[in-house]
């Protein structure tokens, strides 16, 4: 068969979205312009008010006991842990002894339910990822037979953080984007081996504390999981809390936030632009490069190296253009306020993989019925009739892609508004706000541009 | 707090609203005439180079193929097509697109998207 078959491109068969209608993407723009200013305003009002310190609204959560009692459970968890021990037999079984075909489930179980299921399933039930983590059962096997449940070292959470992370997530949207034999067999099953590899030297190196800072699906999915309703407070016990409380009281400024962030809003930004019509023509016209065989992939390697450069270039930049008093270093700030980024890019994630998620996830479905390509019919699947509908609803599509960037961008803003409030000294209050909202009126609006541009 | 949700709602409600109105302009406007591309290969370039070409829900598109050697055209709908043109000129009964959204036309040998065709 060789080279016959393209790229697992974005949409199944590389049929992508429509882009937005202009008209719809200028009033998203506008909505969350306005709406960042309402929220500037309402400090301004808040602050003339009284020159007593900023009341702390008390966190407003509700204890669940009873789906505590579930979660909390050992059947619950073995049984969670079981779903993930499986699903990895079943990833490794089609990754060795599958075909090297477009139809191995590999590829979807890769690209789709992996990667893009992940934050579905986090916003709605919480740090989906850490309860099935195939790397951390293994671990946690070997441990016993170790009769040890540490690590060797202590990880040191100060200096190294998320990095780990966010270099996974950087090696993952490489493979993704840039790579161009992603959709052979051989790769991303090489890809996949080095990873369970890392993690299990890493756990047995460093502990369970590793997989919560180096593995790139851990802190992607639990990240996204803030956003959720499901939270522990400070007791330990399960409650439910409004996803932006949740967000406030549990994301706490970490090493490698800023990294972590600006990778994943960075690639995926990428993933839009690619398409575009302008880098196209760019990459497809412009004289040096369509003369050197090596410059269209070195171009692409490049430019997944400087979107999140760039993303976090403005993120640093609009958090520290602010007066700060003397008990604060300015270098600080960009790690005190990056959760509230946390939303904006939640929101554009959702936005862009949202109809990938829904078609491609079914069409998942259907091939792992048939895991060794000769027409096998395992779980039922294989003749399931894929459901077009975001295809046929075009401007419903649109609208729910545009009002999750919006919704993203006014979680952000409101928290990026609450920590600015906890943080900045009274002083540079309003004023010290104002680039770090520019910034995020910028991501927003350029998220929104890329919708209609690609 | 309340009065800032009740302000975003209105936005967001103003939002769905506006958007609502901007997108509904398709008709029953279906295989109207055969939309025809022009495609010239010359040695390692090719034209149309990542143009976007507007084409309607069940319109017919053809590609009339100029081309010094032989080669392959790939048209990343679903399911995919691989369509072979010859040196010369040749013409090419692409078919018609059910299914709206943004396919690639594109050739692999080049690695260039020759044309974006937007159905809709």
């Amino acid at each position: 068969m060789g080279g016959d078959y393209s790229p697992l491109a974005h949409g199944i068969g590389g049929r992508q979205d429509l882009p937005v209608p202009l008209e719809t993407a200028i009033v998203a723009a506008v909505a969350a312009l306005i709406v960042s200013f309402v929220v500037l305003a309402w400090t301004v009002r808040r602050h003339d008010a009284s020159d007593e310190p900023m009341p702390v609204s008390p966190v407003r959560e509700r204890p669940v006991p009873r789906v505590e009692r579930l979660v909390d459970s050992t059947a619950w968890r073995v049984g969670l842990r079981t779903v993930g021990m499986l699903l990895f037999a079943y990833t490794v079984m089609v990754g060795v002894f599958g075909q090297d075909l477009e139809i191995n489930p590999i590829f979807g179980i890769f690209y789709v339910w992996w990667w893009v299921g992940l934050v579905p399933f986090s916003l709605v039930f919480g740090p989906a990822w850490k309860a099935i983590s195939p790397v951390r059962t293994i671990n946690a096997g070997i441990n016993v037979l170790r009769g040890d449940d540490r690590g060797l070292y202590e990880y040191d959470e100060k200096r190294f953080g998320y990095w780990p992370a966010a270099i996974g997530l950087l090696a993952f949207a490489w493979m993704e984007l840039v790579y161009p034999h992603n959709s052979y067999l051989g790769p991303v099953r090489l890809w996949c081996a080095i990873y369970v590899a890392a993690m299990l030297i890493g756990g047995q190196l460093w502990g369970t504390r590793f997989y919560a800072n180096a593995d790139p699906f851990e802190v992607y999915s639990s990240l996204v999981a803030r956003l959720s309703v499901w939270g522990r407070n400070a007791a330990g016990r399960l409650v439910v809390r409004s996803p932006l409380t949740n967000l406030d009281t549990t994301l706490r400024p970490h090493t490698g936030l800023v990294a972590v962030v600006s990778v994943l809003f960075g690639t995926i930004v990428f993933d839009s632009f690619r398409d575009s019509i302008p880098w196209l023509k760019f990459t497809q016209n412009n004289g040096f490069i369509t003369s050197h065989s090596w410059a269209p992939y070195t171009v692409n390697n490049l430019a997944l190296f400087v979107f999140p450069l760039a993303v976090a270039g403005f993120f640093c930049a609009g958090t520290m253009l602010t007066g700060v008093g003397d008990d604060l270093d300015r270098r600080r700030l960009p790690v005190l306020l990056a959760p509230a980024v946390v939303p904006i890019v939640a929101g554009y994630v959702v936005a862009h993989y949202m109809s990938y998620w829904w078609e491609g996830g079914q069409a998942t479905l259907q091939q792992v019925s048939d895991p060794f390509s000769n027409g096998g019919n395992w779980f039922g699947t294989a003749n399931l009739k894929i459901n077009y509908f975001f295809a046929y609803h075009p401007t419903l599509l649109a609208d729910l892609k545009v009002l999750s960037v919006v919704i993203g961008h006014v979680l952000g803003v409101i928290s990026s508004h609450k920590r600015a409030i906890a943080v900045l000294p009274r002083k540079h209050m309003i004023t010290g706000q104002i680039p770090l909202l520019v910034t995020m009126v910028g991501f927003t609006v350029g998220g929104l541009y890329l919708l209609f541009a690609a | 707090m309340r009065r800032l949700v009740a302000i975003l709602a209105a936005l967001l409600g103003m939002a769905g609203l506006l958007a609502g109105c901007g997108g509904s302009s398709s008709g029953s406007n279906t295989a109207s005439k055969t939309k025809v591309i022009h495609i010239t290969f010359s040695g390692s370039s090719v034209t149309p180079n990542g143009a976007r070409v507007d084409v309607k829900v069940g319109q017919k598109v053809e590609f009339v193929v100029k081309a010094d050697t032989a080669g392959q055209i790939h048209v990343h709908s679903s399911p995919e097509k691989q369509l072979d043109y010859n040196a010369g000129t040749t013409e090419i009964q692409v078919g018609s697109f059910a299914q709206p959204g943004l396919i690639e036309v594109e050739s692999h040998a080049l690695d260039k998207t020759i044309v974006q065709l937007q159905v809709q």
